[in-house]
């Protein structure tokens, strides 16, 4: 626990000297929440048409915004390692007397607890300020389900970050990867009413596996089976990414 | 008793595609007891940072055992890593965090408590010359600062062996005497330590023993004066004439010296036999116009020089 704690006292001091930084990494969810869905809530005045049902679309887009921040915020912490090997400190951390899982699990760690301030901060926005129906009673299964969500995310990106040697490379792979990812899932619109082909495409992302899963947690859309089923996937998706991290971290040097 | 490093037949081997494996290492072993200075020393491409980057557990070996405090670096890596402190050839600071924050951070990463870390700094800091930076940033130092601190830093630790890998590059002569001073003065707390350099007077002034490597494989090992005495006979000459003969010069190049250096009336030359540096000596004498000869073993650079020369040539 020493070394994983001495991870985050590390990351919360480089953290703290970005102001900047730290801002958007609070905010933007919320920004997001407020600026797009509160547009899109609009324009789509009927509401979003899914399992049966009609819900507002801020409604529908909190479980996306949530899982859109945990991708962002995974980005975030792997983009580090480059920032970390141009310093030459990456290498110097390899030599410290912790294993490359704590290293992993440290990172992972400090970004849980920046994501816990941020989803409070963006739950708190949609009950007060959009009225968004939250389910208080499933909220702790909200938490761990973002939680999970940054590991995951975390871990399979940093996969890539060890084995990209170059930031930009790195930079455009994951631009793509995000961009092809959010848009084959449920993060914007439900699934129901897509084509046969992408609807199959979308249901082996794990971005919809997450998405569905905080669906259902906060505002309780979602069929109990179908999201049991993502929860494990997004759960073996973790621990596989777990160890291709380790792995990768192993060659890293 | 227990070394501080044992090497087995190492090689390391880098795959490439389609091609045959670059062999950095080759084959190399050697001891290092506790509490000696060991010198890896080489020129640039002969494998020391590889070496040390296996010794370190950064890459694995391709085959060999390698032993470090009795641990080994595959099979133990995380107790490799309890025993070691490394400065790395690459700088390696944290440029956003002040230099107080870069001895806290890595204090803690060794385990040591805020008022352990803060007890131990002032020396340090004070050694090292960093008392005026203490609380800026090493993104706002010179290049020198930076690798001040990450040298330091390692002083801060009590890991049982110090890897130091060019760790005097880019520092200024006060910076040099600090880092070797403070070097010195880990030995003789009973710390072994490792270091690579090109400077060879460094290494002659710290190193209890060195190995020499080239192109992955050792050349000369022992203590400085066992790789002196390599069989090479080399000496080094100090003339000093009133007015220096240009045929003097031409009698002396017929000697072959290994290296001679003439600025307006003083020679500096190397020589490979005893015999030849007397002729010479003799030869300055015999012109009348010698005012003052010294004459000594060879240094570690100009043998260092000279191994690297037979190995060119293929002679033992």
């Amino acid at each position: 626990m020493k070394n994983i704690a001495a991870i985050i006292y590390r990351d919360s001091l480089i953290r703290l000297t970005s102001l900047t930084w730290l801002f958007f990494d609070m905010a933007v969810p919320l920004l997001y929440l407020l600026m797009f869905g509160v547009g899109f809530n609009k324009a789509v005045g009927f509401g979003v048409h899914t399992l049966g049902s009609s819900i507002p679309y801020n409604n529908f887009f909190l479980a996306g915004v949530l899982s859109m921040s945990c991708f962002g915020s995974a980005i975030n912490q792997a983009y580090g390692f480059f920032v970390d090997r141009d310093n030459g400190i990456f290498y110097e951390f390899l030599t410290y007397p912790m294993t490359r899982g704590e290293l992993l699990l440290g990172k992972m760690m400090f970004q849980c607890i920046m994501a816990l301030a941020q989803t409070t901060l963006t739950l708190t926005a949609a009950y007060f300020i959009l009225g968004i129906p939250i389910n208080i009673a499933l909220l702790p299964l909200t938490i761990i389900t973002v939680l999970i969500g940054i590991a995951a995310w975390f871990f399979a990106l940093s996969t890539i970050a060890f084995r990209i040697r170059r930031n930009d490379t790195f930079n455009t792979v994951i631009n793509v990867a995000y961009f092809v990812l959010m848009f084959i899932s449920s993060m914007f619109y439900p699934l129901d009413a897509v084509p046969e082909w992408l609807k199959y495409i979308s249901y082996v992302n794990p971005l919809t596996w997450h998405t569905d899963v905080l669906r259902f947690t906060t505002i309780g859309v979602g069929e109990i089976i179908t999201v049991s089923i993502e929860a494990f996937g997004f759960i073996m998706f973790l621990l596989i990414s777990f160890w291709y991290a380790q792995q990768a971290l192993k060659k890293a040097a | 008793m227990q070394k501080a490093i044992s090497i087995q037949n190492l090689i390391k081997e880098f795959p490439r595609k389609n091609e045959q494996p670059i062999r950095a290492v080759d084959d190399i072993s050697f001891d290092v007891l506790p509490g000696k200075i060991f010198g890896l020393l080489g020129p640039n491409g002969a494998g020391k940072s590889t070496t040390i980057k296996v010794l370190t557990t950064l890459i694995p070996p391709t085959s060999g055992t390698v032993l470090v405090n009795g641990y080994d670096v595959v099979k133990q890596s995380l107790d490799v890593r309890k025993n070691i402190c490394v400065v790395l050839q690459e700088n390696a600071v944290e440029v956003f965090l002040t230099v107080r924050h870069n001895f806290l951070t890595f204090g803690k990463f060794h385990g040591m408590t805020t008022s352990d870390i803060e007890k131990k700094m002032g020396r340090i800091v004070e050694l090292f010359g960093l008392e005026e930076v203490l609380n800026q940033k090493p993104i706002d130092l010179s290049g020198g600062l930076k690798r001040r601190v990450q040298v330091a830093k390692i002083f801060l630790v009590d890991t049982p062996i110090v890897f130091l890998d060019e760790a005097t590059t880019g520092m200024d002569t006060f910076n040099k005497r600090a880092t070797v001073k403070a070097i010195k003065e880990e030995a003789q707390h009973g710390r072994t330590i490792v270091l690579t350099t090109h400077m060879l007077e460094e290494a002659e002034e710290l190193c209890d023993e060195i190995v020499i490597i080239n192109h992955g494989k050792i050349i000369a090992k022992g203590t400085t004066d066992d790789v002196k005495k390599l069989g090479l006979q080399m000496f080094y000459l100090s003339l000093k004439f009133s007015e220096m003969e240009k045929d003097l010069e031409e009698l002396m190049h017929k000697f072959s010296p290994v290296k001679m250096d003439i600025v307006n009336n003083e020679v500096s030359l190397t020589v490979r036999e005893h015999n030849t540096a007397l002729k010479i000596l003799s030869l300055a004498q015999s012109s009348g116009a010698l005012k003052h000869f010294e004459i000594s073993t060879a240094s570690l650079e100009d043998v260092f020089v000279e191994l690297l020369d037979r190995k060119k040539r293929g002679t033992p």
